[in-house]
């Protein structure tokens, strides 16, 4: 277990420097000019000049690269060039907003998919079914955009129930924050509970299909026991891994709900660093993403041999 | 009031959930007590949307980030909230020599900066050097100054190259030329802390908010609010919203298709004030049939100024085809452009033009000009003109205009005040600003003149034979000038909306 949690964390670390290098040639193809924004509308040449040398841009791309790499090997990702700002500073400033947002939008995700999809398995092809099907398929089709300037106006405003956007951090008001949290993690986790509907609903029947549950039928087993035990059981490796893939791209940021309800998320820093081609924010936010699904893959494989036994790591 | 409730109710959750950690709700929409009495009180809710880049004044560019730097630094001079008429600020008089070349600046005494330390004339002389020398975004309004000096503690020379009518413009125009405390820069991180002169002083910031708190050490009238929280929304509607419910109570986060709903509304004061802006649409002199007057004037008749400025604005703007607004003392009044699909046609039959295809280059950092481009595509189709939309972002629209990689394209620029900043900069041969590559040696003289006159009935004329000359050539076509739009709840008082859409709080009370 250890020697296979040793291996991946070292293919991460490969991974994540083929990020690095894909990410850099990436950044620097895309046109536009990051000085060029900086100095607004009015041009002048020597200030040009200089901002650029500040900035470290007037150097040929390899060696800049080696010398991002260098700093980031120390934990150093750079200066931005918008703000002036250390990008683990502003990566450190947003992540507790990004975390709190996935986790709400988790939550709603979860709680609208285990109840919705296993009620939709164990009554197939019955009006419950069918009116979950309709519901998870509104969730999939509705823009997330829209689904927020809709709670925006009518929980916010018309309803006048919660705060319509901002975010409050909990070090500062506990309360204050959980209020500000609920519409944007309705928001963002409609989308991903209804996707997770589906696949509950689908692993659930598969598994209520299979000679372990007609054994358990057979055997006389209560049929409470036998969803617990056996059908979700079951079920729950595909859901874990679709759970997973939800989660890391909640964690990398979710960018319009972020905008709508004004919450100052990894997604806003990593649009903001495209939009103003902040290189060096923009590679310290995509790494951070691609560690996330790295985490998030590896927590959930781990995972697999919590769930099912027959699942092992040692001959892998 | 069920507001109130929810919030209860989550906080009884939260206190549950975290064992007593919860604290009382923070809602954007819960301002402190009335201001009142001598001392500043209460709390002024802002959304503007987006946060400021950095909040160093004189290396920022970005709108944002003055909204909050205007509460915060002062200039030598600053223009009259409503006339724009420069007036005393840190420096209460000044006087200027018989050849215009020597501008002498008497400061004012008992000025404290936040850090405590008090403002003299080496501060001056450090912050416009620290400008010149660092090459910074502003240095160029220092072009024809030679030197900056001290003479005693409370006056400054400004010696110029040659005369310089508009320097009080240059140096007072905005907060971009901010004065810092000697060496500031080497003992602090500006673009994210401040020391300034102004009304207010940086208490916090976070990624969603930053918060000003009231200066007691303000040298001016004022402040009369305690607390001023700038939050960041970057989505209208969500501004609009917050503003209707009482989260916020100033915006100016506001789409014009909106301004008629508020105006509506009992509780809020809406301001459509004209601006010094303008919009305007070039095209590339240097690319084929563009540098033919003949092309450019055709297009000039073919499009309709009043239909663009609907589509864009929702009339929030007026139509003009010269630079200056009709609210400057330097307004010049001509247009010659009635919209003639007649005349247009002959033109491009005369420049031996047909069939022409043209690329429009454009941008979603001011979707107005997306709006226009739509008109103005369907307005020259008639006259055999394709117009090929190009929607950029800000970043690559800006370096495609230095590398002259466009037919046309729609901009606008901000924050004029002096004439000199309406055409210098955008109409001079070889100015740096003049990326459609107009170039008339009459214009060019004009303006020279008109730059180093000393008097304004004589620089008002050269000026206007400029703009005639400019207008004539449709170097630009201009299009329209732009309301400042900004709303607020009917419990702010005092606020000015100004047509150099500088946000100053100094004179704002909060009333229940």
């Amino acid at each position: 277990m250890i020697g296979y949690i040793v291996r991946r964390t070292l293919q991460a670390i490969v991974v994540l420097f083929g990020v690095s290098i894909v990410v850099f040639a990436i950044v620097h193809l895309v046109p536009g000019d990051p000085i060029r924004l900086a100095l607004g509308t009015r041009f002048n040449q020597q200030a040009y000049d200089a901002l650029r040398r500040r900035s470290g841009l007037d150097k040929p791309l390899v060696p800049q690269y080696f010398y991002w790499l260098g700093h980031a090997l120390t934990g150093d990702l750079g200066v931005s060039f918008r703000t002036g700002q250390p990008v683990t500073q502003l990566i450190g400033q947003r992540i507790g907003a990004t975390v709190s947002l996935a986790g709400a939008a988790l939550v709603v995700a979860l709680v609208i998919a285990v109840p919705l999809g296993l009620l939709s398995a164990l009554r197939p092809r019955t009006s419950l079914d069918y009116g979950a099907t309709v519901i998870s398929q509104t969730g999939i089709s509705i823009p997330e955009f829209w689904l927020a300037i809709l709670l925006i106006l009518v929980v916010g405003a018309k309803l006048d129930w919660l705060p319509s956007a901002g975010y409050v951090p909990p070090d500062q008001s506990v309360s204050g924050w959980l209020e500000h949290l609920i519409l944007p993690g309705i928001a963002a986790g409609v989308s991903s509970g209804s996707i997770l509907t589906r696949f509950i609903r689908a692993s659930a029947l598969e598994a209520l299909g299979r000679d372990y549950t007609l054994t358990a039928r057979s055997k006389g087993l209560r049929e409470r026991t036998i969803i617990v035990r056996h059908v979700i059981r079951n079920a729950l490796v595909p859901v874990v891994t679709v759970t997973g893939v939800q989660l890391a791209y909640l964690l990398s940021g979710v960018v319009v709900v972020e905008v709508v309800f004004a919450w100052p998320g990894l997604g806003m820093l990593a649009l903001q660093s495209v939009q103003s081609r902040d290189y060096p924010v923009l590679q310290g936010a995509v790494l951070l993403f691609a560690a996330f699904f790295l985490i998030v893959n590896l927590a959930v494989d781990l995972l697999y041999a919590r769930l099912d036994p027959r699942i092992g790591y040692a001959s892998r | 009031m069920r507001r109130r409730l929810i919030a209860s109710i989550v906080g009884v959750i939260a206190g549950a959930v975290l064992a007593g950690c919860g604290g009382s709700s923070v809602n954007l929409g819960t301002p402190g007590a009335v201001a009142g009495g001598k001392a500043p009180g209460g709390t002024l809710q802002v959304a503007i949307a987006s946060a400021p880049d950095q909040l160093d004044p004189q290396k920022t560019t970005s709108y944002p980030s003055f909204e909050v730097l205007d509460n915060i630094y002062d200039t030598l001079v600053a223009p009259n909230p409503k006339t724009l008429r420069m007036q005393p600020s840190l420096a209460q008089s000044w006087t200027v020599n018989h050849d215009h070349l020597r501008w002498t600046f008497h400061l004012r005494h008992g000025v404290k900066f936040d850090d405590g330390s008090t403002f003299d004339a080496a501060d001056v002389v450090y912050s416009y050097d620290r400008i010149i020398h660092g090459k910074l975004p502003n240095a160029y309004r220092f072009a024809t100054v030679k030197a900056v000096s001290a003479r005693g503690p409370h006056t400054v020379v400004i010696t110029l190259t040659k005369p310089t009518p508009n320097l009080l413009s240059d140096i007072g125009g905005f907060k971009g030329m901010a004065i810092l405390p000697k060496g500031i820069a080497s003992r602090l991180n500006l673009a994210t802390h401040t020391d300034g002169t102004g009304p207010y002083m940086l208490q916090s910031q976070n990624p969603g908010s930053i918060t000003l708190v009231a200066n007691p050490h303000y040298w001016g009238k004022g402040p009369y609010v305690g607390k001023v929280v700038f939050q960041f929304i970057p989505n209208a509607t969500t501004a609009v919203t917050a503003l209707e419910t009482g989260e916020i109570d100033w915006t100016d986060n506001i789409p014009p298709q909106d301004i008629s709903n508020l105006q509506r509304n009992d509780t809020l004061k809406v301001a459509t004030v004209p601006s010094t802006d303008y919009w305007y649409m070039t095209v590339n002199e240097q690319r084929k049939p563009f540098g033919n007057p003949l092309v450019r004037r055709a297009i000039s008749y073919a499009i309709n100024r009043r239909a663009i400025t609907e589509a864009a604005m929702f009339n929030a703007a007026t139509v003009n085809e010269t630079a200056i607004p009709k609210t400057s003392p330097w307004y010049f009044s001509y247009d010659p452009y009635t919209p003639n699909l007649a005349k247009a046609r002959a033109l491009l039959r005369q420049a031996g033009v047909s069939h022409l295809s043209m690329g429009l280059m454009v941008t979603s950092e001011y979707p107005q000009t997306v709006e226009a481009a739509q008109v103005i595509a369907a307005e020259l189709a008639p006259i055999g003109i394709r117009v090929n939309v190009q929607t950029e972002d800000f970043s690559t629209w800006l370096d495609r205009e230095s590398k002259g990689q466009y037919d046309s394209f729609i901009l606008g620029w901000l924050g004029n005040i002096d004439p000199s900043d309406y055409y210098y900069d955008q109409q001079y041969c070889k100015a740096a600003d003049n990326f459609q590559h107009y170039c008339n040696q009459q214009v060019d003289r004009l303006l020279t003149a008109a730059g180093t006159t000393s008097s304004t009935a004589r620089r008002k004329q050269l000026y206007d034979r400029a703009a005639r000359l400019i207008v004539d050539d449709n170097s630009y076509i201009y299009l329209y000038n732009p309301d400042v739009v900004q709303a607020w709840s009917d419990k702010v008082k005092g606020f000015i909306a100004r047509p150099d859409r500088a946000i100053n709080f100094d004179t704002v009370r909060l009333s229940k």
